[in-house]
């Protein structure tokens, strides 16, 4: 047998064990002794480190639900998803979808909205830097190129599309773990998550606004995004961009070319 | 631009990021752990490159899997290459470990089975990393809680013919050697002696968890004495390598690691004197 070859099988075996939480994989000296602290040490170790990585990515989920609500989701999660990540910065990335699909760990609706504004401002932490567009970098742009002109979004920019209003909820247990908060309200609508600078900063959309960023950032030209803000029913469309134009150059949601 | 690295540091670690910008710190060196900045940007990035700028660095990976049966992720390694170019550390290195297969990671440093055909699996492996990193690896022997009923040598007779097959650098961690040596019963001034002098670019010192009959390198506690002594021993041994204080968990103000820098400064001075008298 090749070296990768016995290496495989005994690297698969340990694995499945750790995976399975079976404490005597046949693979090791004195094993089930204890003497050397043992595998059960590694069995412990691969649970308690993907739980602590979900504890970092989903922080006011947490909060929410309490210790032990989540270490139950957390086990359960690890279990269907384990990590195929270099880092383990990644780890949780499906846990909002699963919760969806878990009844048992859905204490409320909402929780699902909770978990995708965690890991929304998680990965705006650290998604690309970009320089934002200022108002002056617009000053020398001739009329009859406006209407072609295409606007960018901060990489960081991300458009949750929520069912419930849980910006308060969140907003509320991110200041103090002990915060009391109201039910959030069933109120499906569009939250936007991006990092002008080294702060995250999040803010709602009205559909209309979603929708215009949204064709932005598959290309739209100025001139398109008028036209579909006509199409809304809007008698003045480009005042109405313009408008747009201006809030998300003072948010810095826009990319600088 | 690169810069050598000796003296003392330790492992940045983002609670003392504002310590690190308001004010010099003396620190020699720093490292980093490499997947906490292979990020796309943002504040990580950010204070990176801003303490960069003031100190020297190394990078130390958890995530390699050098020892692991799945092809090396040249994704991955080619992270890792974009990194060493932004910062310049003196050296890169990872655990000599297997973390993961068939595509999964456990993220954990899984001891290797100390066989011959292992040996035979890690020596183009080691040189595929260096060729694709463009510079030396330098590989961290692990603590273990296990021994493979496969193993055919000692973990110190197995990492120094990797060393001698491989040409590979080694991060000694006398911590892990203590750990391990309780764990599983050797005598860890053995395993010290067996270390390839030349091949050893730093040394690592950490906290453990003493659970009585066992210990659990949890990297969540000061340097207890033994581990001192045993750096004593290896100072003596070795001579006066670049050594760190690595803390991950409980991480205390920066003042108090500072102290415990000093501590290995003194004991290393000690030591080497004694060693220069020996001579």
């Amino acid at each position: 047998m090749s070296a990768a070859g016995t290496l495989v099988e005994l690297q698969q075996r340990c694995q499945q064990a750790i995976l399975d939480g079976n404490p005597l994989p046949g693979l090791f000296a004195a094993e089930g002794s204890g003497s050397s602290g043992g595998f059960g040490i590694y069995l412990q170790a691969y649970r308690a480190r993907l739980t602590a990585a979900l504890q970092d990515n989903y922080p006011v989920l947490l909060r929410a639900i309490g210790d032990d609500a989540f270490a139950a989701l957390a086990d359960a999660y690890i279990a269907r998803r384990p990590s195929h990540f270099r880092s383990i910065r990644w780890v949780g990335d499906c846990l909002a979808d699963f919760l969806a699909c878990s009844p048992e760990h859905l204490a409320h609706p909402s929780l699902v909205d909770l978990a995708r504004m965690d890991w929304a401002t998680r990965a705006a932490f650290d998604a690309a830097d970009a320089e934002a567009l200022c108002v002056t970098d617009l000053a020398t742009l001739r009329a009859e190129d406006w209407p072609q002109r295409r606007f960018g979004l901060l990489p960081s920019l991300q458009m949750l599309r929520l069912d419930w209003q849980v910006e308060p909820t969140w907003k509320s247990l991110d200041a103090d773990p002990l915060a009391s908060c109201d039910e959030p309200q069933f109120l499906p609508h569009v939250l936007l998550v991006w990092r002008p600078q080294l702060e995250c900063r999040w803010r709602s959309a009205p559909a209309l606004e979603a929708s215009v960023l949204e064709a932005l950032s598959t290309g739209a030209s100025f001139a398109a995004c008028c036209d579909l803000i006509a199409d809304s029913g809007d008698a003045e469309p480009a005042a109405t961009a313009a408008g747009f134009l201006q809030s998300w150059i003072a948010d810095g949601l826009l990319a600088r070319d | 631009m690169q810069e050598p690295v000796s003296g003392f540091g330790i492992g940045l670690r983002s609670e003392h990021y504002g310590d690190f910008i308001a004010a010099p710190q003396p620190v020699d060196w720093l490292e980093v752990i490499s997947e906490n900045y292979l990020v796309a940007g943002g504040k990580p990035l950010y204070h990176l490159d801003r303490i960069r700028r003031d100190y020297p660095m190394v990078m130390h990976g958890v995530s390699l899997s050098i020892g692991g049966s799945d092809p090396l992720d040249h994704a991955y390694l080619q992270q890792l290459r974009c990194l060493a170019e932004r910062i310049q550390p003196a050296w890169v290195s990872d655990h000599l470990c297997w973390t993961g297969t068939s595509s999964l990671n456990l993220h954990d440093l899984l001891p290797l089975p100390y066989t011959e055909a292992c040996l035979r699996h890690l020596v183009p492996r080691v040189q595929q990393v260096q060729e694709m990193l463009g510079r030396p690896l330098v590989l961290e022997n692990v603590s273990s809680y296990v021994r493979y009923r496969a193993d055919e040598m000692s973990e110190w007779e197995f990492i120094a013919e990797l060393v001698r097959r491989s040409g590979c650098g080694l991060l000694l961690d006398v911590n892990n050697v203590y750990v391990s040596s309780v764990n599983h019963g050797f005598v860890a001034h053995a395993f010290i002696d067996a270390m390839p002098a030349a091949a050893v670019r730093q040394i690592h010192l950490a906290g453990h968890e003493d659970h009585g009959t066992y210990l659990i390198d949890t990297h969540d506690h000061p340097v207890c004495d033994a581990v001192w002594d045993l750096y004593a021993y290896t100072v003596n041994r070795l001579g006066p390598l670049p050594a760190m204080i690595e803390r991950d968990d409980d991480i205390p103000p920066l003042e108090l690691l500072l102290a415990e820098l000093d501590t290995a400064r003194s004991i290393a001075r000690t030591a080497a004197g004694d060693a220069r008298r020996a001579a």
